[in-house]
């Protein structure tokens, strides 16, 4: 449904995205994970079509996205900023930017009704949005992307700022939409969303998609292999240094900072061996964590540093 | 066509919903429109000062002392004193309970000393407690001192008969000896009609007959000449807030939601403008309907009033889409504005009379929308249609809306 082809955007000396491709099929819920800067809110923007002067295809429904003005009302945003008018009443809010799509004003009305019972906001719907709480804001902003049942919904970063209760309704009916039949692309940084949300999985960074599939085809790139996560008073340069030669030995140095590096070990035994290499180095480990592999060891491995670097 | 009407529909609601800005700038300008009037207009007939309260104590009780009391009793004089006759010692009871302004004393012979043209001598008490009415009772003492004097000494020998005549008993009195007498009182009588009949010095009141001026301007005349300035100053202010839709929705990202729907930018901007032209007119109309019902304030032609209206809400929507589509952030906006329409304000007229600015004032003051509101508002005034007025703010404003087009369509991508 949604396939994009060597999607390059720069703003000036800086690569945002770099010939990203993907494709997306009706209700998959894909979601783009990176660190900030990754490219992700200007995927969105350029598919959104309020970003221009770039490179490469996007082609939605089998039609060129850019070109066919009809399209937008296939298309469903929930940006990041609350974009909607505090002073008006949700009711109000989602009646105008309904509106604005190609909708008859009656399915509008219903609509609006249904989607105030799916956001939790049926009782608050006709108060100014001024009064409501950030979660209730974050519901309503979310609403509005679906009043005009879009086949692709995108979500920038949809959970940002707001407390769990309201993180997880929103979650919610994101896997309620794509159960439903709407493609949805939803960017975070948050491993935990994606993980309980996505039917499938991007990792990006510096405008590159570096691995994607489902949480299992992610989780096999680390291997079955156990996480030995060191933290001590080191530097990072000594202490991948004093692992070199065990690289071809059953131990991958996954990443490593300074006073916290990872590693993938195949078995439990190589974890006496990496402590004597060191303790000969003189390198000082206050404390050592054994873990199962997950999406951030993936992301570890994958861009060498942490979602929040 | 559909969605920039849902635009302005959308727009028209929210300044309904929180309406205190716009209430804030009607009632700004109809306050101080007001208390421009009230400071500066013509005091009406009630507020004329009251009669000054004077004391006279009459010691003399002849013909002088009885002319100066009559001489109070003329109308004009009425208006202007309230005269008690008293003693000495309740009048000086009077004058230290604060009841009167100022206390005249005719001396005892003050008729016979007169007569025999002795030097006499009014006492005039002023009330310390008050600024100036006693100073106008000893003015009018002192006028009545002098012309006293005038006429004792034009008529000297007349008055020296006058004096026999009161001294005489009736019985011993000759009534031959008043004829050479009342003779010669009758020569000067005569010699003196001629300065006095006619007048030789006349007061001649006259008002001015300039072009355009009443003869007297009432405060609601004052108030039809101060509101139109004061109404275009602050539909600067409230349309400027509209406008600024244009740069604190793309801060929030309003924008650039409206751009993933269906919207065009044309439509939008459009949008924009009608809302802002909208509420001007709307802000123009309810200033003038309150100015006529607060103020008695005369617009002339109502038609003729929509059109200036319409064109001068037009020019201002259209120069402050320019504005918002050349400023970086709302911050920005914020700071440039209030100079703009204060100096448009000041130049233009709405905070002083054109005439009475220098020459190089007035030069620029033909730039300002406030200027052309203001000459159309008088042209109005006096039955006329502002075409001048209004077209040049309608061209002008076109050529405003042509600039901003280009300018905020590049601003709403980014």
């Amino acid at each position: 449904m949604l396939e994009i082809k060597n999607l390059t955007k720069s703003y000036g000396e800086v690569l945002a995205l770099d010939r990203f491709s993907l494709e997306l099929n009706p209700g998959e819920v894909l979601g783009l994970l990176g660190p900030n800067g990754a490219g992700k809110t200007t995927l969105i923007s350029i598919l959104a079509g309020t970003l221009r002067d770039f490179t490469g295809t996007v082609t939605f429904q089998g039609r060129n996205l850019f070109a066919d003005r009809g399209l937008k009302n296939r298309l469903g945003i929930v940006p990041q900023e609350m974009a909607f008018y505090d002073e008006l009443t949700a009711m109000d809010n989602l009646l105008f930017w309904g509106g604005l799509y190609d909708v008859p004003r009656t399915d509008i009305k219903r609509r609006a009704g249904e989607l105030l019972e799916l956001v939790e906001l049926a009782g608050r719907g006709r108060e100014p949005v001024k009064n409501f709480s950030g979660g209730m804001k974050r519901r309503l902003n979310t609403a509005i992307g679906l009043l005009h049942r879009p086949d692709l919904l995108l979500l920038d970063e949809p959970t940002v700022g707001i407390d769990v209760q309201a993180k997880v309704s929103i979650l919610e009916i994101i896997r309620g939409v794509g159960a439903a039949g709407t493609a949805v692309i939803f960017t975070t940084h948050q491993l935990s969303e994606v993980e309980t949300t996505c039917s499938r999985i991007a990792i990006m960074d510096r405008g590159r998609i570096l691995a994607g599939g489902t949480l299992d085809d992610l989780v096999r790139i680390v291997g079955e292999r156990d996480i030995v996560e060191i933290v001590g008073d080191f530097a990072a340069a000594p202490f991948s240094e004093a692992l070199q030669d065990l690289a071809g030995s059953g131990v991958e140095l996954l990443s490593a900072a300074d006073g916290l590096a990872s590693l993938a070990v195949s078995a439990t035994e190589q974890i006496p061996r990496v402590m004597d290499r060191l303790f000969r180095a003189r390198l000082a480990v206050t404390d050592m964590k054994i873990k199962s592999p997950s999406l951030e060891t993936v992301f570890l491995k994958l861009t060498g540093r942490s979602l929040r670097d | 066509m559909r969605r920039m009407f849902l635009v302005l529909e959308n727009d028209l609601r929210r300044r309904l919903k929180a309406p205190l800005a716009i209430v804030i700038f009607i009632a700004i300008p109809l306050a101080m429109t007001g208390l421009i009037g009230v400071i500066f207009g013509p005091r009406a007939e009630e507020s004329r000062l009251p009669p000054i309260p004077v004391l006279l104590v009459d010691h003399d009780k002849s013909i002088a002392s009885k002319l100066i009391l009559s001489s109070f009793d003329v109308d004009q004089m009425k208006k202007m004193f309230q005269v008690t006759v008293t003693d000495e010692a309740e009048g000086h009871r009077r004058m230290e309970a604060g009841k009167a302004s100022a206390m005249v004393v005719i001396p005892e012979r003050f008729t016979l000393d007169l007569l025999e043209t002795k030097p006499v001598t009014f006492q005039v008490v002023k009330n310390p407690a008050e600024q100036f009415l006693p100073d106008v009772v000893e003015e009018f003492m002192r006028t009545m001192g002098v012309i006293l004097s005038a006429v004792i000494q034009a008529f000297e020998d007349e008055v020296r008969g006058l004096r026999f005549m009161i001294e005489t008993p009736l019985e011993s009195f000759s009534w031959e000896t008043l004829g050479p007498e009342l003779g010669k009182a009758q020569k000067k009588m005569i010699a003196a009609s001629k300065y006095l009949d006619p007048l030789l010095i006349r007061l001649k009141e006259e008002e001015t007959k300039a072009t355009g001026a009443k003869t007297r301007i009432s405060r609601a005349d004052l108030f039809s000449m101060i509101l139109p300035g004061m109404a275009v100053m602050f539909l600067l202010f409230i349309v400027q807030t509209v406008m600024r839709d244009i740069i604190s929705d793309r801060e929030d990202g309003k924008l650039r939601r409206m751009m993933t729907t269906p919207l065009r930018p044309m439509e939008l901007i459009a949008a924009r403008l009608l809302s802002g032209w909208v509420t001007g007119m709307a802000v123009l109309l309810i200033m003038a309907a309150a100015g006529t019902l607060i103020f008695h304030v005369t617009w002339g032609p109502f038609g003729y009033f929509l059109w200036l209206s319409a064109a001068a809400s037009f020019w201002t929507a259209a120069f402050f889409a320019l504005f918002h589509a050349l400023v970086r952030n709302r911050n920005q906006a914020g700071a440039f504005s209030a100079p703009i329409i204060l100096a448009f304000s000041i130049f233009g007229g709405s905070m002083m009379n054109p005439e009475a600015m220098p020459q190089a004032f007035r030069a620029v003051g033909i730039l300002t929308p406030n200027r052309w509101f203001i000459d159309g508002a008088a042209f109005i005034r006096d039955g006329g249609f502002p075409l001048i007025p209004i077209l040049i703010l309608a061209g002008s404003g076109i050529v405003l809306a042509a600039l901003a087009v280009p300018a905020l369509s590049r601003r709403i991508m980014v």
